[in-house]
């Protein structure tokens, strides 16, 4: 059995996630101890037990352990089940989160079409949201063979959730090793701004800012009511299309943040990626890890590694008999190659 | 085993829990963030609500599922009229409680405080403190720094009435007890475990209970004492208000007994010229200490019972019950039960005081208390007197010595410690008690011991004595007559005996025939050496 120490690293979430996902995947049982060890409130939290219950359901997995405050776990995992599933996330854990862990093992293999309706955040801090998803991460996977659509039903933002989304799986057996080393020219530059049960002039400010300090012209610049959301919410996004991929950066507007400021940490965020050469993004560069192991290849060069990345390849090198090798390319840029 | 599963029990607040539109979310709403907790799933929530806000209800249940889908939500209605009325809220969150299963084998239950009127606040805590609600209290609080985020739940603490459970506490506690048992014994550092463990307990039933104790034992082993401080320390805790009436029930007969203990109106009787409250009214809010309640008359032990059933009884001559609520606290040196057999004592007014029943231990049965109870009738005899006397290191080992060989019976238990202190520490000479004093007091008790004592009816005379010949003796005669047995008894002959009892005057007479005197006087009670001899064997046999 694998054993995995929850406190090395970062987040014991992402550590909890990943392999949750890679035990459902190479049929390998794991345990995972001393999580999130060392915390005021150390031990497994309610987002992570509805991503084990997820887990659980989809692998059939026998587990113990899964308890609120519970600093060890140990998975067995069963037989992968396609289907259609249901799965409810309270508002601070995201649906998109859900998703991570279970999308490996359900978009490899010769299953059934599988049907995820994810209720619950769609649009969280610290979760990539729905956008990245369905714009970003889906088109990039799909070209390495993979098989997936998502459609948003309901926008759900924190702290009210309520949201939902669909994705439909269509298995392959197999990913195809990608190589995102040349970004080219960035195509186009665009901010999108939403707005639920608030003024719309949040949206205004943060798209006025953003076309100023981007300089965007008016028709890259689109705000947008949602009508459907429970809750209220705002969320400001600048993507980014080059060649292979569109990149997607996120704000979230709080109370007592003004739009300008949070229009400014997008900004920033943008700015990192677009003053550099790289084609991956900070976030994306964690969502591809995973896939990149699956397809025992491919190369894509990105800004420095962040604490997360790192754990993330450690612990996916535990379960996947693949080495990851980060080169240094500048001091704003490395290249990741798996072998 | 499979976790247990956590439910809350929780009022919807109509005003904290409300809110309009896409702005609730940005209120803190305390049964909203009790759900948003990152750390504490709750699987299920009993929602009591009111049928008038029912459409708040709704909307909670909505905004439940969204932020948290693992919970379960029921309701259920409570109807206050006014919610600020505390038997109103309380029958009716006692009314929830009795027709709730709870499964506390595999439910956790929490009750949630914040929400509500102080009164169904003060209900909650009660019903949990009294152990009709199986749960721990849990107090949701919003965050200290609102701006910074809209969305934080803010923080939850959860109580468990059970204060056994905090360690800390608990220490308190146990250094509560401690002190409690210590002022029982006076403070005196007892080192008997038997007593030590029987102390311990008294102090938990006296601080528990109300209801009556029955502290058994021999005189002297200390029951008035202990009754003294079992209400001083009641006192002290604020469980008592009233005052401490002994009585010996020994002391008291016929009507002056029933006036005595339960009162009398004016002209009840000849020569009750005023009312008279008595000490079982005098004893309302307090205790009343009964000594030798065995000695108690049936009549009054009728009386008695009643005013320990229903608190009320009647004076004598009155038809008016009169009132009072005290502690009853009795003691005896017989066994009850005896008493009962002889139909002297009521089976029912004796079920009723045995509820508790502390048997002290005479002073011979708890010598190693011997040192530490002698330490503390120095103090209290320097506190009355205003020196101090310390024993000579030899004085003490030969003092003690003596208090722990079984020479010493100690048949008048602490009493006898008591008088032997003082007698020791008036004669120290330089507040210092030396082995001479010592040595004397020692003689002093071996022979206070041997010697009838003149309150006890069973002395050797009845063995020799018809109780007709004893009654027509006068008491002068009698002791005189008891004496001389004793003698005789310890004597190997007629002669020695003689010698013994005449040894002053026989100088001066000119016969000398102690004997001879000797069988006259025993034949003036039909009494022969022979006789006085069997007797005194048979007492030994014993």
């Amino acid at each position: 059995m694998i054993t995995i120490d929850g406190s090395f690293g970062e987040g014991g979430g992402q550590i909890l996630r990943t392999s949750l996902a890679l035990s459902l995947i190479t049929g390998q049982p794991f345990r995972i101890e001393k999580i999130r060890a060392g915390r005021k409130n150390p031990g497994l939290l309610r987002q992570h037990l509805t991503a084990v219950k997820a887990a659980t359901e989809i692998g059939q997995a026998e587990v113990k352990g899964d308890a609120i405050g519970s600093q060890q776990l140990t998975f067995v995992p069963g037989k992968i089940k396609s289907g259609d599933y249901q799965f409810a996330v309270g508002t601070a854990g995201s649906a998109t989160l859900v998703l991570q862990t279970v999308l490996p093992a359900l978009m490899l293999g010769d299953g059934e079409t599988t049907t995820l309706t994810l209720e619950g955040g769609t649009h969280n801090p610290f979760a990539p949201p729905f956008d990245f998803l369905q714009q970003t991460f889906l088109p990039i996977i799909n070209r390495m063979g993979a098989g997936l659509t998502a459609t948003i039903e309901r926008h759900g933002f924190y702290p009210a959730g309520g949201g939902k989304f669909v994705v439909s799986i269509n298995p392959s057996a197999q990913l195809q090793p990608l190589e995102l080393l040349e970004r080219g020219e960035i195509k186009t530059v665009k901010a999108r701004a939403l707005v639920a049960h608030l003024p719309f002039d949040i949206a205004e400010r943060e798209l006025s800012l953003i076309g100023r300090k981007l300089d965007l012209p008016g028709e890259a610049l689109h705000g947008e009511t949602i009508n459907t959301s429970p809750g209220p919410g705002n969320a400001v996004f600048i993507l980014a299309e080059s060649q292979h991929v569109v990149e997607i950066f996120t704000a979230f507007g709080e109370r007592g943040v003004s739009a300008e400021a949070v229009a400014n940490t997008v900004i920033k965020e943008a700015r990192a990626y677009l003053n550099t050469e790289v084609v991956v993004g900070e976030h994306l560069a964690d969502q591809l890890m995973i896939p990149f192991a699956l397809a025992r290849g491919g190369a894509f060069t990105t800004l420095p590694l962040s604490k997360h990345s790192t754990t993330n390849i450690e612990v996916i090198q535990k379960f996947l008999d693949v080495r990851f090798e980060v080169t240094s390319l500048s001091n704003r840029a490395v290249r990741v190659s798996v072998k | 085993m499979p976790q247990k599963k956590t439910v809350v029990i929780g009022l919807l607040g109509i005003q904290k829990d409300a809110g309009k539109g896409a702005a609730r979310w940005e209120k803190w709403r305390p049964t909203i963030a009790l759900v948003s907790h990152e750390d504490l799933l709750v699987h299920r929530f009993e929602l009591l609500i009111q049928p008038s806000h029912r459409e708040l209800a709704k909307q909670i249940v909505s905004d439940i599922r969204d932020v948290s889908p693992e919970t379960e939500v029921h309701l259920h209605s409570v109807q206050f009229e006014d919610a600020w009325d505390f038997v109103e809220v309380y029958g009716q969150l006692h009314d929830f409680v009795r027709g709730y299963r709870f499964k506390p084998e595999s439910e956790d239950y929490l009750i949630h405080l914040s929400t509500g009127t102080h009164t169904v606040q003060i209900c909650l805590f009660l019903l949990t403190e009294s152990r009709h609600l199986p749960a721990r209290l849990i107090q949701t609080s919003p965050p200290k720094y609102r701006k910074h985020r809209l969305s934080d739940p803010g923080t939850y603490n959860i109580i468990d009435l059970d204060l056994s459970k905090y360690d800390f506490l608990a220490a308190r506690f146990q250094q509560e007890q401690k002190e409690a048992t210590s002022f029982l014994k006076s403070g005196i550092e007892t080192r008997s475990k038997e007593f030590n463990r029987l102390i311990a307990r008294i102090e938990q039933v006296a601080i528990a209970s109300r209801d009556p104790l029955l502290l058994m034992g021999p005189t002297g082993a200390g029951k008035s004492r202990l009754a003294k401080r079992i209400y001083a320390l009641k006192k002290a805790r604020h469980q008592m208000s009233g005052a401490f009436v002994e009585v010996n029930c020994a002391t008291i007969r016929g009507d002056a007994a029933m006036s005595s203990l339960f009162g009398h109106v004016k002209g009840a009787f000849t020569g009750a010229i005023n009312n008279r409250d008595g000490h079982l009214r005098a004893a309302n809010n307090g205790v009343l200490f009964l000594d030798e309640i065995g000695e108690l008359g049936l009549d009054e032990q009728a009386m008695l019972l009643r005013a320990l059933e229903d608190k009320v009884f009647l004076p004598l001559g009155s038809d008016k019950e009169v009132k009072s609520d005290f502690q009853l606290i009795a003691g005896t040196n017989r066994d009850l039960s005896d008493r009962v057999r002889e139909g002297k004592f009521r089976e029912d007014l004796l079920a009723r005081i045995n509820l508790w029943t502390f048997c002290l231990p005479g002073l011979r049965e708890r010598k190693e208390d011997i040192e530490p109870n002698l330490q503390f009738e120095l103090d209290q005899f320097a506190e009355r007197n205003g020196r101090r006397v310390t024993f000579s290191r030899e004085a003490l080992t030969r003092f003690l010595k003596f208090a722990t060989s079984p020479d010493a019976s100690w048949n008048g238990n602490f009493r006898d410690l008591n008088g032997a202190i003082i007698r020791m520490a008036t004669l120290a000479e330089g507040g210092r008690i030396s082995v001479e004093v010592v040595q004397e007091e020692i003689e002093r008790l071996q022979e206070s011991w041997q010697q009838p004592r003149t309150n006890n009816q069973l002395s050797c005379l009845e063995q020799h004595l018809h109780q007709d010949a004893l009654d027509d003796l006068d008491l002068f005669d009698r002791m005189q007559l008891e004496s001389v047995i004793k003698v005789c008894q310890s004597s190997r002959s007629l002669s020695e005996a003689g010698r013994k009892l005449f040894h002053s005057s026989r100088d001066r007479k000119q016969t000398v025939n102690d004997a001879d005197r000797l069988r006259k006087y025993l034949l003036r009670f039909g009494l022969s050496w022979e006789r006085v001899r069997e007797g005194g064997k048979e007492r030994q046999r014993d």
